[in-house]
């Protein structure tokens, strides 16, 4: 398998209809309820009316190159593999939630029945089938995009006003910001 | 309890359960059988329910269970996507408070705080007891006390009920696109959903959040729009999603969309920047030229602006553009913001006409009407013994609004007036299929004209207050168990149709409508339900005649494994119209024969902001739920739960109101109690709050008691209000409401 992957994001093309939510929920079974998203769909409102400027924005695990959460559990329950997707090992997580604490953007979760913490995992087993993640994949608009690092990486910048700043795990996430014009 | 997908796992033995049903029912119910039920994987093909656009879905089932909905690729709609709303399609399937089996109630007594003591009950029973009830309140008080509130579909269950002369159906059409298909007939001659967004150049946007609404075509169209470089103009209260996407937003007042659009029309006529070539063959401008000029000359973009706060040059530099930089759309679909006041059917008529000068009616980059399959109705198949004529009054009052009646359409904001004080028990009987309490302004008057009903049937998936109010509940498929053609109607340049096929089994003793119209037919109207050669009709045979008749293949089972036909043609604009004169009509002599305007004239809205209730009641429907149907699905749930009072900054900060706090609202009709949200991207004088919340059934374990209605601060309406307003196609003034706040 090649990797890393990224994610591209352009929220100029973002509806808000949260089918990557959706879609991520339905293919990794994730528990509703409990307040474990892997990934999440918000909106961001700066200035003020009427000259307000809104960015919605989904994010999920960035499968950081320097991922912090890895480097904090005390017990090595998160590793990276080959192809750069940084993953949970659930057998030997004790569910301490340091790794949440040291995500720049909340990505791993605690999982309050199985007292695990759980996290995106950039649907590995979909990957491993040659399919991309199930978010990007039902994406409507292409707004939420996946694919090889190496494409990525220079199509934008890490940051954008209203997403969390990455310090120093080297998120694998660019965001679009030329308007979608020809 | 929530619902995983690890606990659907474990539900296979739950849908080997409901096999096993199916398989004792077979002949009973002989299309609700997947393909296979085999173990292992199989992909199929079938078409989305959860809106009329009907992405086509590719299901991913494993051992029988559904494990993942994506989009087909190469489907117009979806353009091989699907919305949230789709993705999550699944919960609607496997939610354990699924009604299962049918029931009759024990309790007799109906309200709010009662339990109604639901007993299971034989399929033959609850059909035999219902059939009796209809039978007897048929012959004792005429069809006339029959109330059937459900869609004009599927073919068979408009069978049953021509059969029976029912006179009083009636849906929500009055709370979405209704006054716009009244002035589309008369004006183009035409349905007025298709949208060639992608073509087109200048974008107007009245209301009505094209893009969020997940209708994905029209999201792709707007999008694909953008790329190219057209221009997208937005008139919204709210600085919503589209007003994202948009070049220009103006954050119009509430209910004067009119004046705007009035004033436009006045801008282009005055100007002489309409389509010539169009408009001299293709509609009456020239025949009624001097009293179009004469009409709109007042309607000047100044008188608009202080009306609208649309700045006046505004106007008239959009104008200009939009006439001169096209081609040039304004799609007028569906409730929110804009359609719906007590001017709407005014509305729809400026914007057909703003469409119609701008010459892009059926023409690329303008408002098409869908090129479609046609499929066969169970009629042209099996044709019926002369239907009864129906007779009686219309409860809702409808009769008073004949063009909306030519429709086939009613009024749901009137019913309630029409059954507790036009014609109190009037109505015996009631029959509702997939609509609740929720979805009529005023839920609680609904429920109190409903509680005076001696017999009401509730036909869902779940158990919904309405069904909470029932004698006899029937549990229904659900869109992922059923069979049909489903026709592309919203993006429908080339026609396409695409199968519903039941992707498992149906659950437990679950049916379709269809199969209860034949099997309540068989009792009540035999003569109306066999085939020529004197056997019953079997929805099997049926749809094997469609697929053969619409040229799709020999049989369904054939098409249901290809799955999707697309017929290609070239898109030929038409020439001549579906109205009376065969032209696009921008003078209506119709509208004049009748008394009612034959041009749009300015109307304010019915409620303006007083002393007493100073801001504007705003409703809308958030992108991940759709109507008052998906609030129980545990993925849509768990994304939005419950809505909130929406008000700008600016007015929470002179109501003295914090983010979270608990709000009164109070209209003249009601008052709700939320937690209060704050924006900035809202005018001050709004406060909004989403549609679809305040279930208060118990029986819905994640929606019920989830937020309120924001439907009981919506006044009900008589009918004789839009007879007065001029309101000819019947707009049920969902959006009319003003209010006052404060805080808890």
């Amino acid at each position: 398998m090649k990797g890393p992957y990224g994610w591209l994001f352009d929220p100029n093309r973002c509806i808000e209809c949260r089918a990557c939510e959706a879609a991520c929920k339905q293919w990794n079974g994730v528990p509703t309820g409990v307040n474990i998203r892997y990934r999440r769909v918000y909106t961001w409102e700066a200035g003020a009316w009427p000259a307000v400027s809104v960015v919605a924005i989904s994010s999920a695990c960035n499968h950081c190159e320097n991922p912090l959460c890895a480097r904090a559990c005390p017990v090595k329950a998160i590793t990276r593999r080959s192809d750069g997707l940084v993953l949970v090992n659930r057998d030997r997580c004790v569910g301490c939630g340091i790794c949440y604490e040291f995500c720049p953007f909340g990505a791993p979760q605690y999982d309050p029945k199985t007292r695990r913490m759980e996290k995106c995992t950039m649907c590995a087993d979909r990957i491993d089938q040659g399919l991309e993640p199930a978010c990007s994949a039902l994406c409507p608009t292409g707004a939420l995009r996946w694919g090889p690092w190496d494409e990525i990486r220079g199509r934008g910048p890490a940051w954008i006003p209203g997403y969390p700043v990455p310090y120093a795990t080297l998120p694998r996430i660019r965001f679009v910001t030329t308007p979608a014009r020809p | 309890m929530a619902l995983t997908r690890r606990s659907w796992l474990r539900m296979t033995g739950a849908a080997g359960l409901a096999s096993v049903h199916s398989r004792l029912l077979a002949g009973f119910e002989d299309w609700f059988q997947p393909a296979s039920s085999a173990p292992g994987e199989q992909v199929l093909i079938t078409a989305c329910g959860i809106c009329d656009s009907a992405c086509a879905i590719r299901a991913t089932v494993q051992d029988g269970v559904v494990r993942f909905l994506e989009g087909l690729p190469g489907d117009f709609q979806g353009q091989g996507k699907l919305c949230g709303k789709g993705a999550a399609g699944a919960g609607f399937l496997y939610d354990p408070d699924r009604l299962k089996y049918p029931m009759k109630r024990t309790n007799p007594r109906k309200g709010p705080n009662e339990d109604p003591g639901f007993v299971r009950i034989s399929w033959q029973e609850a059909l035999d007891t219902i059939a009796d009830r209809i039978r007897s309140y048929k012959s004792r008080h005429g069809a006339e006390s029959l109330l059937f509130v459900t869609r004009p579909a599927p073919d068979l269950w408009v069978r049953f009920m021509r059969a029976l002369g029912v006179v009083n159906r009636v849906d929500h059409r009055d709370e979405c696109f209704q006054s716009d298909m009244v002035v589309q007939r008369y004006t183009t001659g035409g349905k007025s959903w298709g949208n060639d967004f992608e073509n087109s150049r200048y974008i107007l946007l009245f209301g009505f959040d094209m893009v969020t609404k997940t209708k994905l075509a029209y999201a792709h169209g707007v999008l694909a729009a953008k790329q190219r470089g057209a221009r997208i103009v937005v008139f919204n209260p709210e600085f919503n999603t589209q007003a994202r996407l948009a070049d220009e937003w103006y954050p119009i007042r509430p209910g004067s969309d009119l004046a705007v659009a009035l004033a436009m029309i006045h801008v282009i006529v005055n100007e002489n920047l309409f389509n010539q070539e169009f408009v001299d063959q293709f509609t009456n401008f020239r025949q009624y030229e001097k009293e179009i000029r004469a009409h709109f000359a007042h309607y000047t973009p100044e008188w608009a602006e202080g009306l609208s706060d649309v700045p006046a040059e505004a106007i008239r530099r959009i104008a200009r553009e939009f006439a001169t930089q096209g081609p040039g759309i304004v799609p007028m679909h569906k409730k929110t913001l804009a359609a719906n006041y007590m001017n709407a059917t005014q509305l729809a008529h400026a914007v057909s006409i703003l469409n119609i000068l701008a010459g892009t009616v059926d023409r690329p980059g303008g408002r098409y009407f869908p090129r479609t399959i046609p499929i066969p109705g169970v009629d042209a198949v099996y044709p019926p013994p002369a239907y009864p004529r129906p007779e009686g009054r219309r409860v809702d009052g409808a009769d008073k609004l004949p063009l909306v009646r030519e429709v086939d359409s009613g009024s749901f904001s009137t019913l309630a007036d029409g059954m507790l004080n036009k014609y109190p028990g009037m109505i015996k009987f009631a029959f509702f299929n997939m609509y609740t309490l929720l979805a009529f302004p005023l839920p609680a008057q609904m429920e109190e004209a409903l509680r005076r009903v001696e017999f009401t049937v509730v036909m869902d998936t779940l158990p919904t207050d309405t069904a909470l109010l029932a004698d006899i509940v029937l549990p229904s498929v659900t869109y992922l168990e059923a069979a049909d053609l489903v026709p592309r109607e919203y993006w429908a340049k080339t026609p396409q149709v695409v199968v519903r096929q039941p992707v498992v089994p149906a659950m437990f003793e679950t049916r379709s409508i269809g199969w209860v119209a034949i099997e309540l037919g068989k009792r009540l109207a035999p003569e109306y339900f066999r085939t020529p050669t004197g056997e019953w009709i079997s929805p099997a045979a049926l749809l094997d005649e469609k697929v053969k008749r619409a040229g799709l293949g020999s049989s369904f089972a054939e098409f249901r494994s290809v799955g999707i036909h697309t017929r290609q043609q070239p898109f030929t604009p038409r020439t001549t119209f579906a109205t009376p004169s065969g032209k696009c009509q921008i003078y209506v002599p119709e509208f004049a024969a009748r008394g009612y305007d034959p041009l749009p004239v300015w109307k304010p809205k019915a409620e303006q902001p007083s002393p007493e209730h100073p801001y504007y009641y705003l409703t809308f429907i958030p992108a991940i739920h759709r109507r008052n149907s998906t609030q129980n699905n545990p993925i849509l749930h768990e994304m939005m739960p419950t809505n909130a009072a929406i008000i700008s900054r600016t007015l929470a900060d002179r109501l003295g109101v914090r983010e979270g706090q608990m709000v009164r609202i109070r209209s003249r009709v009601g008052a709700i109690e939320l937690p209060a949200h704050i924006t900035e991207t809202l005018r001050p004088d709004c406060v909004m709050v989403a549609h679809g919340f305040g279930h208060r059934s118990r029986m819905l374990s994640l929606a019920g008691g989830q937020g309120v209605r924001d439907g009981d601060l919506i006044p009900s309406r008589a009918i004789e209000e839009f007879v007065a307003a001029g309101n000819f196609g019947g707009a049920a003034c969902i959006m009319d409401a003003v209010v006052n706040i404060e805080p808890l």
